[in-house]
């Protein structure tokens, strides 16, 4: 047994994980993960490459964990659609495919199972016996890109933290950085972790109130549809200690609004990569935007604006792109654009890819979105640059309208209160109404482009 | 003039208006505007409100600034006039097309 098994083995019957099934304890939950061992053991061997297809419960955790005391190369895959599973499959090189259905595993051998990936990532893996991890980028441009995390030092990185009687929500599970550091930081603090099945408003809403939950770890883009249902007036929330919110811009004014939905709730943004792994950080007070990464196993420089990192938990590489994102000496170009405070605090301002150019003026778009969402005709809007044969590129913003808004009238306030608000080229030229702006599936803006 | 200049004019006053700029304000078909009245970031606001007043009015998509626009000999943002007869050629044909 590893010292992370021991670690889980002695919460003992505190709750671990409630999932629609039910609530399970900690002593569930390593017996659950000791047969599934047993269970793999006749067939996959340290080292190889294994894709968990699955939803977010307490059985994929449980798989999850059985393969990391396996020292396999794990490749979790939440997709339902053949082409996208096939793809990554292909990707990675996968020696299993291992599919549950309740606690049912089957195993299916992908590759042909004799040969084992020839991938010199995988390799130093299995020479050194550790357990990878093979997370996707979102792809929100071009081809998700395969990366390759020495899962060791992921769960390493956790251990020592002191035991905490907390409920938390995990809304992405360890398919995703965020959600592998929720689900590592609340086993590791033997939390009680609530899973969530459907990922809206409502149902989250009801989780907290039903669960008592004390930590919501979330997108601004989700943060902002639970105000536009108004669940914070409809549920009971007061459990809520603390919301920590990341993975994309956070609008200014956005903050300020969930700051006076939930006034006993203490709004902490957390900051990491899929690259890098999550930095530990705190937030000047719950209404800034200013934070500091105190975490001794990242090192962060400014470079002409952009973040840069170095960290302990960073991965070893790409399977399918090359390290164009990290320099020679390992530091990793975040692609952020930070302002430092005198006193050390970063404020994220946006992504480089996401500047708009008009006729030489550089733009962000949260700065605007941010601007418009002072309006409470505005439930939701999205800011994105658009060719334009005058200026080059052009502000455009979608706008979902509050329920009482006319589009009609609505242009010309938006117009007159960003003109109070911004320079003259960051005011949106063109505006559109939609019923919802577009986002992933992991809550987190596509920006048009 | 028809229906297309008085929805220009309309776009162009309700634009002086906001930039508290008289002669849009009292704009006739003769009112100048690229260079006199409006800027560059003028009449990105002007071409991008009247795009959408005409995608409101008559349900018509079209593109007033695109490469086109720019390689006229006479350029459709010098005036009121020229700018309507624009917008007029490109909902002729985006009619036609329809």
């Amino acid at each position: 047994m590893t010292d992370w098994l021991t670690h889980l083995q002695s919460f003992a019957d505190k709750p671990a994980i409630v999932d629609e099934r039910g609530t399970f304890d900690y002593h569930e939950l390593v017996n659950q993960i000791q047969s599934f061992r047993r269970h793999l053991s006749k067939t996959i061997d340290a080292g190889q490459v294994v894709a968990i297809l699955s939803d977010y419960n307490f059985y994929a955790v449980a798989l999850f964990f059985a393969l990391y005391e396996k020292q396999a190369v794990i490749v979790p895959i939440v997709s339902t659609r053949q082409a996208e599973i096939d793809k990554r499959l292909a990707v990675v090189d996968a020696d299993w495919v291992l599919e549950l259905n309740g606690e049912t595993l089957n195993m299916t051998p992908f590759a042909s199972a004799e040969s084992h990936s020839s991938q010199p990532m995988i390799n130093a893996l299995r020479t050194q016996k550790e357990p990878g991890l093979v997370l996707f980028s979102s792809g929100s441009t071009g081809e998700p890109k395969g990366m390759v995390h020495n899962l060791a030092r992921l769960v390493d990185s956790v251990q020592g933290k002191k035991p905490k009687q907390l409920n938390m929500l995990v809304f992405l599970m360890f398919d995703h950085i965020g959600g592998l550091n929720t689900l590592l930081n609340s086993l590791a603090m033997g939390a009680r972790i609530v899973l969530v099945q459907a990922r809206d408003a409502e149902a989250v809403a009801k989780l907290i109130e039903a669960h008592r939950i004390h930590v919501l770890p979330a997108s601004p883009t989700f943060l902002n549809l639970m105000l536009m249902a108004k669940v914070h007036e409809r549920f009971d929330m007061r459990s809520l200690k603390m919301i920590t919110y990341g993975t994309e811009s956070m609008p200014e004014s956005l903050l300020q609004k969930l700051k006076k939905a939930f006034p006993k709730t203490r709004l902490l943004q957390t900051f990491g990569t899929s690259e890098t792994g999550i930095a530990q950080t705190t937030s000047r007070s719950s209404a800034s935007l200013e934070m500091k990464l105190d975490d001794p196993r990242v090192q962060t420089r400014v470079v002409d604006g952009e973040l840069w990192l170095k960290s302990d938990t960073q991965i070893m590489g790409y399977l399918n792109a090359p390290m164009d994102d990290f320099t020679e000496d390992g530091w990793f170009r975040t692609g952020d654009l930070v302002e430092v405070s005198e006193d050390g605090y970063l404020r994220i301002r946006g992504r480089i890819k996401e500047m708009i150019n008009v006729g030489g003026e550089k733009v962000l778009p949260a700065e605007v979105e941010s601007v418009l969402f002072e309006l409470d005709l505005i439930a939701d809007c999205m800011v994105y640059g658009a060719e334009n044969a005058i200026t080059g590129e052009m502000v455009c913003a979608q706008i979902v309208l509050a329920p009482q808004a006319d589009p009609k009238s609505v242009r010309r306030l938006l117009r007159q209160h960003c003109r109070a608000r911004l320079s003259r080229f960051k005011i949106p030229a063109r505006i559109e109404f939609v019923d919802q702006t577009h986002f992933g599936d992991r809550f987190k803006k596509k920006r048009l482009s | 003039m028809n229906k297309v200049s008085d929805l220009v004019l309309e776009v162009v006053r309700e634009l002086g208006s906001d930039q508290e700029n008289k002669a849009l304000v009292n704009a006739d078909l003769e009112t100048p505007l690229f260079g006199r009245n409006l800027d560059s970031m003028g009449i990105v606001f002007l071409v991008t409100d009247l795009e959408a007043r005409i995608s409101e009015e008559w349900d018509l998509a079209i593109t007033l600034a695109d490469e086109r626009a720019m390689s006229q000999n006479t350029s459709p943002f010098r005036s009121v006039k020229t700018l309507t007869q624009y917008t007029q050629t490109l909902l002729d044909e985006a009619k036609t097309s329809a």
